[in-house]
């Protein structure tokens, strides 16, 4: 019975380890030289172990020595800014949410060959009420099926000026992390056709494709997560 | 050790399964009618106002044809369109074609429907669809959606007005083009056009 309650704790500490490792490298500019090809626990190790790296050609003088540790830090900190910074807990809170026009959305359906997962697509906007209604049960249908193999894509029709602004906005309160673009098009109509002959536009509307990128499931207005769930729970599952 | 919670779990994992199975068998999309195919004759149909008073599809439409619009009170969609309907129904009033409103969202009473249109100044007819039978009968799925009848009630045209929510970037003025055409006795070139709207709030 003991197991139970070690498990938890042990599988905690476990996965803390190499976050808290990161996060620190992340927060802390190196000195060490060794962080130029060790990005990891290892090159703050060996600065706390190793603090001062002497070059040869300073051990004369130490003025010299200090100027060359100057110059060290410099860089570093040039290293530091260049790199990019650590992955905020929930992307679409930060990141630059993709404009798409009607090739883009065309190439999104066509999807890489490469990529065999299956594939949901679903169209809103935060000025429809059910879209907004139903974003949370689309959020826990990414939470739950992307370890599983599902590619989500949310595909928002807000005004281009909303890119910036209540798109993201309303993504951060849904704690939303599946990819968002956002579609721009003059005339919608070639869009809408090109993704489903039987669409006249309305939303939400909700699409998953199988692995060979064949239709499997269709939904206009609010999804009915079970009914979506069993639909995704096939795709995924259907290894060949 | 194992076995004492190998079983359960294995149990748990197929009851789960079988719920996702007996919850999601036979509810897949909620099939609606299909629409009415362009060339078909509308039977007419009797619909109460905001105040309760029924009108005939018949009596309400123009000598030269009807314009039948599905509208909201609370889409967005359909209230960056307002003022072009109301300007619709002026410019078409003159040439014999009258504008009625239909609203079918379960969502909007009769009241919401009538103070609405008085805020946003709407004279054309505005009908409430209780139950969303005439949007099940026309096979109306978002708002704002068109549909254009002829002197004797056959439907000309189906879908958008135009192809931008916003009026400054307009290319394609679908309905009142199909309007024209239809006029001058000419066939209507486009028949139907897709926009993005927001779905119709049908009864459960």
């Amino acid at each position: 019975m003991r197991m139970h309650f070690r498990l938890p704790i042990l599988f905690i500490g476990l996965a803390a380890i190499p976050y808290f490792s990161f996060a620190a490298l992340a927060q802390t500019p190196s000195v060490s030289a060794a962080d130029d090809w060790v990005p990891s626990i290892y090159a703050q190790l060996s600065r706390r172990l190793f603090p001062v790296f002497r070059p040869r050609s300073c051990f004369c003088d130490e003025d010299c020595f200090a100027a060359l540790q100057e110059k060290q830090k410099l860089q570093s900190r040039q290293r530091f800014q260049s790199m990019p910074p650590w992955p905020p807990l929930y992307p679409n809170a930060e990141k630059d949410i993709r404009e798409i026009n009607l090739d883009g959305l065309k190439q999104i359906i066509q999807r890489d060959p490469k990529d065999t997962r299956p594939l949901l697509i679903n169209f809103w906007a935060t000025w429809c009420d059910p879209c907004r209604e139903e974003f949370p049960d689309l959020v826990k249908v990414d939470t739950d099926y992307r370890s599983k193999g599902l590619n989500f894509i949310a595909v928002s029709l807000d005004d281009i000026s909303d890119i910036k602004t209540a798109v993201p906005k309303f993504l951060k309160e849904m704690k939303a992390e599946m990819s968002v673009v956002l579609l721009n098009v003059n005339d919608p109509e070639p869009a809408i056709k090109a993704v489903d002959a039987s669409w006249d536009g309305q939303l939400p509307a909700t699409f998953l494709y199988d692995k060979e990128g064949k239709v499997v499931f269709r939904h206009f207005g609010r999804i009915e997560p079970a009914a979506l769930r069993a639909a995704i729970e096939k795709a995924v599952g259907n290894k060949q | 050790m194992k076995k004492h919670y190998a079983l359960p779990l294995f149990l748990a994992a197929i009851l789960v399964v079988a719920f996702a199975a007996i919850a999601g068998s036979g509810r897949t999309t909620i099939d609606l009618p299909a629409p009415p195919s362009i060339g078909t004759v509308i039977d007419d149909f009797k619909l109460p106002d905001a105040d309760g008073a029924e009108h005939s599809l018949k009596s309400l439409a123009g000598k030269n044809g009807a314009v039948v619009i599905f509208i909201a009170t609370k889409c967005p969609v359909s209230n960056a369109y307002n003022d072009r309907m109301e300007k619709l129904a002026q410019d078409y009033k003159a040439k014999g074609i009258n504008v009625i409103g239909i609203n079918s969202n379960s969502t909007e009473p009769s009241s919401e429907v009538k103070s609405h249109a008085a805020e946003k100044h709407l004279s054309f007819a505005i009908l409430k669809d209780e139950g969303n039978k005439i949007a099940d009968r026309l096979g109306a799925t978002r708002t704002p959606e068109v549909y254009v009848l002829d002197a004797s009630m056959k439907l000309v045209y189906h879908g958008r007005i135009d192809n931008s929510q916003k009026v400054e970037t307009i290319t394609s003025n679908d309905l009142r083009d199909a309007l024209d055409e239809m006029l001058a006795g000419k066939p209507v070139t486009k028949t139907s056009g897709a926009a993005f709207g927001c779905t119709i709030k049908r009864v459960s």
